[in-house]
C-alpha cells in the first residue's frame, strides 16, 4: 500500500498525465472542425450531388467544437483537482508535523495552545478531500459525456459512408471527411480510456488509503 | 532541539540550534526568539525540517498565540523555508522581511500570515515594552538582507555575518577568538559578494553598543569578541568565487 505522500505524488502524476493525453485530442478536434468546413465546401460545389452530406457536416462542426470544449473544461478540472491536491498534501503534511510535535513534547508547559491550530489544520484537510472528492466525480461526468460524444462521432461517420456514395464524382472526398472523423473519434476514445486508466489509478489508492 | 536563554531581563532571548535529531545533510542553523510579555518575536524560524522541533522547542517557553512576529533576514530555505508551516500553525502573524524578497517569499505558500516589508533603510517594531530595530545588511549575503538589534539588551542577531559551518555538539559561544576564525573564514569569503557592502555594515555596526553578536549558524560572540570579529571582518577580503584576472 502507498504511504499518503506516495498517494499524493501518484495522483498529481495521474492528474498531470489525464491534462497530457489531452492534449493531443485539442489538436485531432481542431483538424476535425476544419475537415467539416472543407467537407462543406466539397459539398456546395457538389450542388445536388452533395445534399445528403449537407446536414452532416453540420454534425461534424458540432461534434468537433463539442469535443474541443469538453477537453477544455476537462483540463480545467484536471489543473483544479491537481491545486486541491497540492493544498490536501501541505494540510496533511502540517498536521503530520503539530502532531509530532504534540507526541513529541508532552511536557512543554504550553503544549496545549497548539490545539486550536491543530483543529484549523484538521477542518482545511478535511475541506480539502471533500472539493477533491466532488471534483473528481465531475471530471469523471466530463469526461463520460466525451465519451458520448465520440460515440456519436462514430455514428455519423458510418452514416456519412453511406451518404457519400450517392454523391458520385464527389463522393471519394466526402469519403475521406468520413475516415477522418472516424479516426478522430477512435483516436479520442483511446486517449479517453488512457486517461479513464489514470482517474481510476486516483480512486483505487484513494479507496486504499 | 535544544534551547538556551541568552538574554533574561524584563523580556527575554531564547536560542533554538543544535537539534541532535537534525539530518546530517543539512546545516545546522540557530534560530531565536524574544519574549516580551504576551507578545513573541520568532527570528529566521528555519527550514521545514527543522519546523517540528522547533516549534516543540519553543512551547516550553511561549504559547502558539503568543507568537505575533516572524522576522526572515532574507529568502534562503534555511532561513525560512517552513513558512508555510507557520501560516497554518500562526494564521494571523506578521512576518517582517525585505521587501525586495516578498513575491519570493511567498512561492513556500502564505495564505494567512501578513507581509510586512522592510523598506531598505531599515525600520523598527514595537513587541510590547520592548523596541527592536531592523538594521540594513544588504549583501551579507542576499542583496535584500536585514539584521535585528535590541538596544535594551545590547544584542545583535547578525543573520549569516558571523557565521561559523560546525558540528551540531560545538558550544554555544565562541570561547577562543583566534582558533574560531578557520571555522569561518570560508564562509564569509565565499558567501559574502561585495567588500563595500561588508564595510559600510562594519561602520553601521561599529556605532551599535553590543554585548552579544548572535549569527544563523555557528557560535555566538559576546563581550570583546564581537569587536575583535569586526576587525577582522574589515580587511578580510571577500568575494574570493571570482577570479583575478576576471
Amino acid at each position: 500500500m502507498p504511504s499518503n505522500s506516495e498517494y499524493q505524488e501518484n495522483k498529481l502524476v495521474a492528474l498531470a498525465s489525464i491534462a497530457a493525453e489531452l492534449q493531443m485530442v485539442m489538436s485531432v478536434a481542431w483538424g476535425v472542425s476544419l475537415a467539416a468546413k472543407n467537407a462543406k465546401v466539397i459539398s456546395a460545389q457538389a450542388g445536388d450531388k452533395g445534399l445528403g452530406f449537407q446536414p452532416i457536416t453540420e454534425f461534424i462542426d458540432e461534434i468537433s467544437r463539442q469535443a474541443m470544449t469538453g477537453v477544455e473544461d476537462i483540463n480545467r478540472e484536471a489543473l483544479r483537482l491537481s491545486k486541491i491536491t497540492v493544498n490536501e498534501q501541505r494540510s496533511a503534511d502540517a498536521f503530520r508535523r503539530f502532531d509530532l510535535v504534540r507526541k513529541k513534547n508532552t511536557d512543554a508547559q504550553y503544549i496545549k495552545s497548539m490545539q486550536s491550530a491543530m483543529e484549523q489544520v484538521e477542518n482545511t484537510l478535511f475541506k480539502n478531500t471533500q472539493e477533491f472528492k466532488k471534483s473528481l466525480s465531475d471530471l469523471s461526468l466530463q469526461m463520460e459525456a466525451m465519451k458520448q460524444c465520440m460515440l456519436s462521432a462514430r455514428a455519423i461517420a458510418s452514416v456519412s459512408r453511406i451518404v457519400t456514395s450517392n454523391a458520385q464524382e464527389y463522393s471519394d472526398k466526402l469519403k475521406v471527411v468520413a475516415d477522418d472523423l472516424d479516426q478522430a473519434a477512435i483516436y479520442i476514445k483511446d486517449k479517453l480510456l488512457d486517461s479513464y486508466t489514470h482517474l481510476n489509478n486516483v480512486n483505487v489508492q484513494g479507496r486504499l488509503n | 532541539m535544544q534551547s538556551t536563554k541568552i538574554y533574561d531581563q524584563e523580556h527575554q532571548w531564547f536560542m533554538f540550534g543544535r537539534d541532535p535529531e537534525k539530518p546530517e545533510s543539512i546545516i545546522d542553523t540557530n534560530q531565536y526568539m524574544i519574549v516580551a510579555g504576551k507578545r513573541a518575536l520568532l527570528m529566521d524560524p528555519g527550514g521545514i525540517e527543522v519546523f517540528a522541533p522547533m516549534l516543540g522547542a519553543i512551547l516550553h517557553h511561549a504559547k502558539v498565540d503568543e507568537i505575533t512576529d516572524l522576522f526572515a533576514s532574507h529568502q534562503d530555505p534555511d532561513i525560512i523555508s517552513s513558512l508555510g508551516l507557520w501560516d497554518q500553525a500562526l494564521p494571523h502573524a506578521k512576518l517582517h522581511s525585505p521587501w525586495l524578497w516578498e513575491g519570493f517569499l511567498r512561492h513556500f505558500g502564505m495564505n494567512n500570515i501578513e507581509y510586512i516589508p522592510i523598506p531598505d533603510e531599515g525600520s523598527m517594531l514595537n513587541l510590547g515594552s520592548v523596541e527592536l530595530e531592523f538594521i540594513p545588511a544588504h549583501y551579507l549575503h542576499s542583496s535584500g538582507n536585514f539584521h535585528v538589534y535590541d538596544k535594551k539588551a545590547k544584542i545583535l542577531m547578525s543573520g549569516d555575518v558571523g557565521a561559523a559551518l560546525e558540528a551540531t555538539d560545538s558550544p554555544l559561544f565562541v570561547e577562543d577568538f583566534d582558533e574560531h576564525v578557520p571555522k569561518m573564514k570560508m564562509f564569509h569569503q565565499r558567501w559574502m559578494p561585495s567588500n563595500r557592502a561588508k564595510n559600510d555594515w562594519v561602520k553601521r555596526a561599529r556605532e551599535l553598543d553590543i554585548e552579544y553578536m548572535a549569527p544563523q549558524h555557528g557560535r555566538i560572540f559576546k563581550g570583546d569578541d564581537v569587536g575583535k570579529f569586526l576587525d577582522w571582518f574589515e580587511v578580510l577580503e571577500v568575494g574570493l568565487a571570482i577570479s583575478e584576472d576576471e
